[in-house]
């Protein structure tokens, strides 16, 4: 089912993979950065410098720019996280059986 | 009304008393005035590594003539357009490109 993969949603799901890689490779220095800012006890010219350090880590490396794509189609909108994928390719596949433990409920 | 002060004052000074030992013992960070700390930045865990690995790997990544093969296609196809004259116009010359510089 992988085999068709738009071009269109190649890129936007390459792009956020690069996003996500950086994010994870500067988090535990951007966490660092910001709690010693918010720190009131350290002295005033320490919390400007760190802020300083955190405006100039990469952009790409917040993880509000993440977003959760669909890994088949590249949907941005409607993805549910526990499967990665949007509703769309959700319904059909849970229709045709590939996923574990899931029919359509009626009660 | 001193009487309920006085009860009031020993009882605060007992559950004081006991949040301090109780963070004593099981190594709790102590904020009783409520001002702001970094602990709360602190104490969150680290999500990077589940973050980074939403995507799934690609198996045909692993196979070179698969790779080879669909790079072939992509450029075939490329070619089919460019010579229907449909291929991507020059730098300068697109929609958005000619109104800016126009």
């Amino acid at each position: 089912m992988r085999g068709k993969l738009s071009k269109m949603s190649e890129k936007r799901n390459i792009r956020d993979h690069k996003r996500r890689l950086l994010a994870a490779k500067y988090e535990l220095r951007r966490k660092l950065y910001k709690a010693f800012c918010k720190d009131p006890d350290l002295p005033s010219d320490m919390r400007d410098k760190h802020r300083y350090k955190l405006s100039k880590l990469p952009r790409n490396s917040s993880f509000a720019r993440v977003r959760n794509r669909c890994i088949f189609t590249g949907r941005p909108r409607s993805v549910y996280e526990f499967f990665r994928i949007s509703r769309i390719v959700f319904r059909g596949l849970a229709s045709r059986g590939p996923l574990m433990g899931i029919k359509k409920s009626s009660w | 009304m001193s009487f309920g002060s006085l009860k009031s004052l020993v009882a605060e000074a007992a559950i004081r008393g006991v949040t301090e030992a109780r963070a004593n013992i099981f190594g709790h960070v102590l904020n009783p005035t409520g001002q702001r700390s970094s602990h709360k930045i602190l104490r969150k865990k680290l999500i990077g590594q589940k973050v980074a690995e939403w995507y799934p790997y690609d198996i045909k990544k692993d196979d070179p003539l698969v790779m080879a093969r669909q790079e072939q296609e992509r450029l075939n196809k490329l070619e089919m357009l460019k010579r229907r004259g449909k291929g991507p116009p020059k730098k300068g010359q697109g929609k958005r490109a000619a109104k800016r510089n126009k």
